[in-house]
């Protein structure tokens, strides 16, 4: 068998490198730090794409399995791989991080060196929590971002209700998952194995499953985040700085689902098939009713933050459809989401830098001062809502045809959540950027810069390819969600 | 045949606490016969018999660790010596020693002059490992009231102060009657089973269960709820917790510190010596009274130290909220929970060490007062960085947050009470942590985020504060890092407690 280097392990090992190189330099060294920040994520990012280069796509077996470490006197030996559910998130996150770095470039100016810490340690996390093979130390990696994600929201924040936003997301999320910790225990307790790997060839009592399966859900529901539980969402991605919005909605909402792919539906399969009603429920209310929520908001990036709650209903409806469509189209949407509404958080942050507001009203005929922003904004516009030839079509026709098997009440539910996504996406760019020039931009206006355009350039690449060629990524993921698929019928 | 033939091996085994006792009188003569001396101008001593007090605790930690024998029972089966009480004791010399470093600002700006007040914190210690290793129902009331004693005069030290005064009195009071409910407890239990001695109760007791309709069975029964009931005054959980907010607020803040870390510990340790080795086959009344202290401790302590604003206080209700896991652990009563309950006191103690060690070394720049209020801490993350840093870290682990050493401390004790198939309580158990974290998290709040303009310059913190606050933190790290020693430690002590 072909010897891979150990590419997991160094890209978990690079971000803590980069960390170690930014506390030795010195405070005043601003440009250095973020130029080694910036330098080591994109070196993570090219090695992150070997994974995807070296990846054998004719196994659902786990790939890259390097062992991470032992807890002593336990039977909690940790691996770290991948297969074809987990590459994408962590390519997602390497994606992620660099622009994030440099959306931050010239408007983060205060602690920068703790700026650069806390993103490379959020990296490090984020790569820590989709490898892990392990559902102890996914739990305590999900459970550790908290940390920098309440530093990030609560320090760099942008306005005075940002204390009162960390503060729910820090709780929200905690209140819900320590009862997955229980969860985890008892696992433990009853198999004496956290190993992902063997515990999917065990089999738990129905009883047993309903409550773990619960247990799981209360914690993984929150960080989707499903409808009850979903009012810190808005609220952090409102308060938090540009680049830590686009983390949140890019890559931290992606944990909950990955989740439930890889823990809650293979592990308690019977109970996962009798909740299915209870996750499409939430999951239609939550579709139509933030995208009704959405028509009514001033603010722009909760607007964007109630569409993710709303995309991110699609993503929990495909995944419990348990077949090959749904959960490819879920992941797939995953992917296509993480990137547009990432970028679409960056394109308010180019506007917010300019005039230091973020309340649709005050803005109006952007396409006169702002033409080439304005093409890019339209395209990840017409990217949210759907528009054929983006990726989020593909995802959400796949979604729909997943879900068009199990359950047709609710595909047709679901589907006019797509007409609503598109009024609120139109009545959004409408507003911004058509109408009558404000006499504000006209004495004050610059389009975007080359950093900004180079920061959008790959996001829209990457959207038109997963549009027009979505094979290109499926392919990888085919034998994987077949393997889950299998596993659970 | 002369006395010190008689025990021949007993003095070695402990001969920390005879140094300590030895020292203690050294200590007690030169500060009388010096400090009253005319010709020397009546010189102040307490700085000095700190340091002295120091060295003595040190050379009483080198004694404990070179402690040979690895398991006797000594002075006629009064008290006992095995490995689970030489770790103890090294871990509580350990925290006194930092305990004494942290303490030599307060003396020093408070102008703590007597002498005696270290020497009272020295005989508490001396009470302390006496009770540790007490093997023998007298013994074990002779060590708790030569540690309450002090504690109480050490508790109304603040001679100025009403509070002090006022927490003395309350302490005094509430640990007299505890000490009067022990004693009753312990009379009933001798008069029914005519028995002092932890390893013959045990021995008697043993599969008494099938004579639950005698009256000796509900004799021992009755003194054994007597004896729970005032170790759970002393130590300070939910129902008799009263006293514990009064007495942290009042008592001078060193003293605070040491009424969270050791008392709860040492007490702690007694509470798997007596209800684990010898009075296990009582577990249907002890567990379900720990169990019910348990969650009122947890629900209480963590819904009424949202309303403080007082670090102290705050502090006193967080301490209760902890001996709430801690005696869920012991109801849980398995070789797990042993494993559990030791690692949680540990990094318990450690966090509490580095917490107090903030609070005892910033000092206001001009009045040099210390800080009171929980708003004092505003905007710290601002002015002191580095610090602010330790103390969120400290925080986030008191709160039990993921990477750090407080969240594993949880998931060991957690693990126990999942083993022992104590769902309902767990449950209850990991909301109120999550409940708790609302009020640690505040004082981070209050640290980086708040926006009000009001900065409280700072003296730099003293050296030797700064020594143990950046220990602990160390320790919380290297925990996470390897934890291989000290959970060795703590399963071979379930081991040779089980056997």
């Amino acid at each position: 068998m072909f010897e891979y280097p150990p590419i997991l392990l160094s890209l978990i090992t690079l971000p803590l490198l980069g960390i170690l190189t930014i506390i030795i330099l010195p405070q005043n060294q601003i440009y250095l730090t973020k130029l080694v920040g910036l330098i080591i994520s994109l070196i993570s990012f090219i090695v992150s794409s070997f994974l995807w280069l070296y990846f054998d796509l004719s196994t659902s077996r786990y790939q890259f399995v390097e062992h991470f470490f032992s807890v002593p006197y336990s039977n909690i030996n940790v691996f770290i791989g991948v297969d074809g559910i987990s590459l994408f998130f962590v390519l997602l996150t390497t994606f992620l991080i660099p622009l994030c770095l440099l959306a931050s470039w010239d408007n983060v100016k205060t602690s920068v060196k703790e700026y650069n810490i806390a993103f490379l340690f959020m990296g490090f996390l984020l790569i820590c929590v989709f490898t892990v093979l392990d559902v102890l130390f996914f739990y305590i990696f999900f459970e550790s971002i908290l940390i920098p994600m309440f530093f990030i929201i609560g320090i760099w924040g942008s306005r005075e209700r940002k204390i009162r936003a960390s503060y729910q997301f820090f709780l929200y999320t905690l209140i819900g998952s320590v009862l997955m910790l229980l969860a985890i225990l008892i696992i433990y307790v009853q198999t004496g194995t956290t190993d992902v790997q063997i515990l999917n060839t065990i089999s738990f009592s129905v009883d047993l499953q309903f409550f773990l399966w619960l247990a799981f859900f209360a914690s993984l529901a929150v960080k989707v985040p499903m409808l009850p539980v979903h009012l810190w969402l808005p609220e952090a991605h409102s308060e938090a700085p540009t680049a830590g919005s686009v983390i949140l909605a890019g890559i931290l909402l992606k944990m909950g689902s990955y989740g439930f792919l890889r823990f809650s539906i293979p592990m308690f399969p019977e109970a996962s098939i009798y909740f299915t009603p209870l996750v499409y429920t939430l999951s239609a209310i939550a579709v139509i009713y933030t995208s009704l929520t959405t028509l009514r908001q001033v603010d722009m990036k909760r607007l964007i933050a109630y569409s993710s709650v709303a995309h991110m209903g699609f993503v929990t409806i495909g995944m419990f459809t348990i077949n090959l469509q749904g959960i490819e189209g879920s992941i797939f949407l995953m992917l296509s989401h993480g990137i547009v509404s990432s970028a679409l958080f960056l394109c308010i942050g180019v506007v917010y830098d300019r005039h230091k507001t973020r309340i649709i009203n005050y803005y109006s005929g952007l396409t006169v001062v702002m033409p080439l922003y304005s093409i890019v904004f339209l395209f990840f516009i017409l990217a949210n809502m759907g528009l054929p030839g983006t990726s989020s079509f593909v995802s959400e026709f796949m979604v729909l045809i997943g879900a068009f098997k199990c359950n047709i009440f609710i595909t047709i539910l679901v589907a006019s959540g797509g007409v609503f996504s598109a009024a609120y996406s139109l009545w959004l760019y409408n507003r911004v950027a058509f109408g009558n020039i404000r006499s504000t931009f006209i004495n004050n206006f610059q389009d975007i810069n080359r950093r900004e355009f180079f920061i959008f350039l790959p996001c829209i690449i990457l959207v038109l390819l997963m549009g027009i060629y979505p094979e290109t990524f499926l392919k990888v993921m085919h034998v994987s969600v077949e393997h889950l698929v299998d596993q659970v019928h | 045949m002369n006395f010190f033939n008689f025990f021949e091996n007993d003095f070695i085994v402990i001969l920390s606490e005879f140094f300590i006792f030895i020292a203690i009188i050294f200590l007690l003569s030169y500060g009388v016969i010096y400090s009253t001396s005319s010709f020397y101008k009546y010189p102040i001593l307490s700085l000095n018999i700190n340091l002295l007090a120091l060295l003595v605790l040190f050379v009483a930690f080198l004694l404990c660790l070179n402690n040979s024998l690895p398991s006797i029972i000594i002075f006629n089966n009064l008290l006992v010596v095995d490995f689970f009480t030489t770790f103890v004791k090294i871990s509580i010399l350990l925290n006194s020693i930092f305990f004494t470093l942290m303490s030599f600002n307060y003396l020093e700006y408070n102008k703590i002059n007597s002498f005696e007040f270290t020497i009272l914190i020295l005989l508490s210690i001396l009470g302390m490992l006496l009770l540790v290793s007490s093997y023998d129902l007298l013994s074990l009331y002779l060590a708790i009231e030569l540690m309450s004693l002090s504690f109480y005069i050490l508790a109304s030290y603040k001679i100025k102060s009403e509070f002090s005064g006022e927490s003395g009195l309350k302490y005094f009071i509430l640990g007299a009657f505890s000490s009067g409910l022990l004693l009753f407890g312990f009379s009933l239990l001798y008069g029914f089973t005519g028995m002092t001695n932890f390893e013959d109760i045990g021995k008697l007791i043993l599969g008494i269960g099938s004579l639950s309709d005698t009256l000796s069975y509900k004799g021992i029964f009755i003194g054994i709820f007597f004896i729970s009931i005032a170790l759970l005054f002393k130590v300070g959980a939910a129902p008799f917790h009263m006293w514990a907010p009064d007495v942290y607020e009042g008592s001078p803040t060193p003293i605070t510190a040491l009424f969270s870390t050791l008392p709860k510990m040492t007490l702690l340790v007694l509470y798997i010596r007596l209800f684990f080795c010898t009075l296990y086959d009582f577990i249907i009344l002890w567990q379900e009274l720990f169990l019910i202290c348990a969650i009122i401790s947890m629900i209480w302590g963590s819904v009424a130290a949202l309303s403080q604003k007082r670090i102290k206080r705050l502090m006193a209700y967080s301490g209760i909220v902890n001996v709430g896991y801690m005696l869920l652990g012991i109801a849980s009563g398995s070789i797990t929970s042993i494993v559990g309950l030791l690692l949680y006191l540990i990094i318990y103690i450690i966090m509490m060490l580095g917490f107090f060690s903030f609070i005892l070394g910033m000092r206001k720049f001009k009045t040099y007062s210390l800080n009171n209020y929980l708003i004092d801490l505003l905007n710290i993350g601002k002015t002191n960085t580095i610090i602010a840093i330790s103390l969120a870290l400290i925080l986030f682990s008191l709160s039990g947050i993921p990477p750090l050493a407080g969240f594993f401390s949880k998931l060991y004790l957690f693990f126990a009470i999942i083993n022992s198939e104590l769902y309902g309580s767990a449950i209850l158990g990991v909301l109120s942590s999550a409940l708790a974290a609302f009020y640690y998290i505040r004082i981070i709040k209050l640290m980086y985020f708040e926006n009000l303009k009001k900065y409280i310059l700072y003296k730099s913190i003293d050296q030797s504060n700064s020594y143990v606050l950046s220990i602990s933190i160390l320790l919380l790290f290297i925990f996470i890092v390897s934890s291989d020693a000290l959970l060795f430690s703590c399963y071979k002590i379930g081991l040779v407690l089980s056997l």
